[in-house]
């Protein structure tokens, strides 16, 4: 394994402390916006990957909501008001971004949801025979969600997000998503206790 | 049978990331971004074009409204001019004479 360029630990550590508002700020200035989508992928783009990824499970697709999302970043740049702090703003996008694509998929079917069995056995293929079982199980659990439980979950689960974040991304009341998210552990927790040999 | 406990696991997921995905997703943005960019300058560019020669076609129109400059008969000063009969009254005899030995010569 190659050694890592002390430099590189202090830029990303550099790049880790530049404020949101530095960020949203160069994101308006034309001649700072490349430095401002460098900074925003340094900063959030594993997280955005993995948020992307829970939802559309396959890595090609998360591939191309990713690049999706951060273009409408650049694009709707102008219309984001620090109201809501940014990165709330950029999941919120993914968040859409992702579930454009699940409809794109559903063509056909009654609605996004009918997808899970089709996102159930792409779990498998995409964990591999080394991965963990447990690991895959609640993946699979999680593909068999209705689509909020599933990013109510996702969000607060994996992201640690507050449910007034949560809120600020999936725009339901925090009573709404508190429900969502008790239903979905509730859903999982049986989904695991049955298929777990 | 015992419940699972959620709490109990890994944050962990069970795919992997390519190695560096993120610095390859990071140079595809950012190219992209510039392409969007030129694109958009090029719009502005064309627009400001198209812009300014509408603004100076309106511009001719209005200071030289049908082109002042062609040569364009004076339909004011032909309606000015002495009809057939009155050229007639005013020649002398000898006029008259030549003209019509000439038509009785040529015809009419």
């Amino acid at each position: 394994m190659s050694k890592r360029d002390p430099k590189d630990s202090m830029n990303s550590q550099a790049t880790l402390s530049v404020s949101d508002d530095s960020i949203a700020q160069m994101l308006c200035d034309d001649s700072r916006v490349e430095q401002a989508v460098r900074l925003i992928m340094k900063k959030y783009g594993e997280q955005l990957y993995w948020h992307i990824r829970r939802m559309v499970v396959a890595h090609d697709d998360a591939q191309d909501v990713l690049q999706e999302t951060m273009i409408n970043v650049y694009k709707y740049r102008s219309t984001y008001s620090n109201e809501f702090p940014l990165s709330s703003w950029i999941y919120k996008i993914a968040t859409n971004e992702s579930l454009k694509l699940l409809k794109s998929k559903s063509v056909g079917m009654v609605s996004v949801d009918d997808l899970g069995d089709a996102l159930k056995e792409t779990v498998r293929d995409e964990a591999g025979p080394d991965a963990d079982e447990t690991l895959v199980l609640l993946q699979e659990a999680i593909a068999l969600l209705p689509t909020k439980q599933k990013m109510v979950f996702n969000l607060r689960y994996y992201d640690e997000k507050s449910y007034e974040e949560i809120h600020q991304i999936v725009g339901d009341s925090v009573n709404t998503l508190k429900t969502n998210y008790h239903y979905a552990v509730e859903k999982i927790k049986n989904y695991i206790t049955e298929h777990q040999l | 049978m015992k419940e699972f406990d959620l709490d109990s696991l890994s944050r962990e997921m069970p795919y992997k990331m390519p190695e560096h995905f993120m610095d390859e997703m990071t140079e595809r943005v950012i190219s992209q971004i510039s392409r969007e960019r030129k694109r958009h300058s090029e719009h502005r560019l064309y627009a400001w074009f198209a812009g300014a020669a509408s603004v100076a076609a309106v511009a001719v129109l209005l200071l030289h409204p049908f082109g002042g400059s062609l040569n364009v008969p004076d339909y004011d000063s032909i309606s000015q001019c002495a009809s057939i009969d009155e050229v007639f009254q005013n020649m002398s005899s000898d006029e008259l004479g030549l003209y019509s030995m000439m038509t009785n010569y040529y015809g009419d």
